[in-house]
């Protein structure tokens, strides 16, 4: 299996995840499953095995920006950063779905934030937060986070 | 519940979940050990599937996949067992550190075989580097260290047999425990003192299926799997001759079926050790 066909199965993977996230109040228990969790841990895994067979022949390292350009510059580790942003921003996004729900908030508002965490991750993780603190200064009286 | 119920293969899912709890109170240092090695054998298995390296004729991550099945095997096993060891024994502070050195010695195992696999490098038998022959040495004790929890575990059940009423079953558990230390020590340490795990040159490299057995020159790996099953072995001879035998025919029985299985193993051993194959093409 080449870094390119592992490629084209992760983003649909993770396409599916979102979806389930997005259509979470019809089903909110298996939505949770599949795109809170089941699919983040499927491709984990793909990072891992990436990790274990293809790291040790990366060049580059941590140290400089420089070479954590080099370090992802061939296609295995170039994959293993894309599905390691699919994966964290996926499971994410099943935080702000449960999340949402245990704090009452309308799932309108959570869509926003959903679409941004799939499109620029922190972006929509901030404004999530933004949004449970906005609430929270409008209603003292609730507890969460 | 009997002696004998307690080997009973269970069926449906909620007889699994049963018996994992049931692990998970005997031992639940090993049981826990067993199931994150049983877990982390998913990412080795995509890696094998990935990463087309090769080393010694062989995809890079099938050595680590089989040490980390087989040391799941013995882990879990060990928990199975435990419930046969007096909690008194179990609950002793000197026990409890030991078996943490144990589950120490087989993280440091799978670190060791699986960083060299991710670094393309061989784990046994490294001597290219001074580092790497002295951790081989290390990884060596650490081995014995492991392997000795069935010799602890041995003496501690034949000394005090109330975890397992039935003698003949009582006596293959301890001759079984007992000698997968013994026999593994003696044919994994031969092993570690040669060069390789064959003695002999293969040419076509033709093997068993599955488990990778040599079929033109003696392979060392063979009888250390004996060696090292005879914790299962034995306990389930034990467990038949219990339940289809009289009580002094089901003890003798598992005398002779102990002795039977060192003399195999001996001589699938003596057999390696000529250069022979156990199954030859």
């Amino acid at each position: 299996m080449t870094a390119d066909s592992l490629f084209q199965l992760a983003n649909p993977l993770a396409m599916a995840g979102w979806l389930c996230l997005a259509v979470s109040p019809l089903a909110p228990r298996w939505a949770d499953r599949i795109g809170g969790f089941a699919i983040p841990v499927l491709l984990s895994v793909l990072y891992a095995a990436v990790i274990l067979g293809f790291w040790w022949q990366g060049e580059g390292g941590f140290d400089s920006l420089g070479n954590v350009m080099l370090l992802l510059s061939g296609p295995w580790m170039a994959l293993a950063g894309w599905v390691h942003f699919l994966a964290f921003d996926l499971f994410i996004g099943g935080w702000i779905a449960r999340q949402a729900r245990s704090e009452g908030i309308a799932h309108l508002l959570v869509l926003p934030c959903l679409l941004l965490t799939f499109l620029f991750g922190p972006v929509g993780l901030l404004l999530f937060l933004a949004i449970g603190a906005t609430r929270r200064m409008l209603h003292p009286q609730r507890i969460g986070i | 519940m009997t002696d004998a119920n307690l080997f009973t293969p269970s069926q449906s899912g909620a007889a699994a979940r049963r018996l994992m709890h049931a692990l998970f109170a005997a031992e639940p240092r090993f049981a826990a050990l067993g199931l994150l090695l049983a877990f982390s054998m998913i990412p080795t298995t995509l890696a094998l599937m990935l990463d087309p390296r090769l080393f010694q004729a062989e995809a890079i991550w099938l050595k680590p996949l089989k040490f980390q099945l087989s040391l799941t095997v013995y882990l879990l096993s060990l928990a199975y067992f435990a419930r046969f060891l007096p909690t008194a024994f179990l609950a002793r502070r000197s026990y409890r550190a030991f078996s943490i050195v144990v589950v120490l010695c087989v993280l440091a195992e799978m670190v060791w075989i699986g960083g060299a696999a991710m670094f393309g490098t061989a784990s046994h038998y490294n001597t290219t580097h001074p580092l790497m022959a002295q951790i081989y040495g290390l990884m060596g004790f650490f081995a014995v260290i492991l392997t000795s929890a069935s010799l602890v575990f041995a003496i501690v059940i034949w000394r005090d047999p109330r975890g397992l009423s039935d003698r003949a079953l009582h006596l293959s558990v301890v001759l079984g425990l007992g000698l997968t230390f013994v026999l593994t020590v003696i044919v994994a340490g031969y092993m570690a003192s040669q060069t390789g795990r064959l003695v002999g040159v293969p040419v076509t490299g033709a093997r068993v299926p599955l488990m990778g057995w040599s079929r033109e020159v003696g392979d060392l790996r063979l009888p250390h799997f004996l060696a090292t099953h005879a914790m299962h072995v034995l306990p389930l001879a034990g467990l038949l001759a219990a339940r289809s035998l009289s009580a002094g025919m089901a003890l003798r029985s598992v005398w002779l079926v102990s002795a039977g299985f060192v003399l195999v193993t001996g001589a699938v051993f003596v057999m390696a050790i000529l250069g022979l194959p156990v199954f030859p093409v």
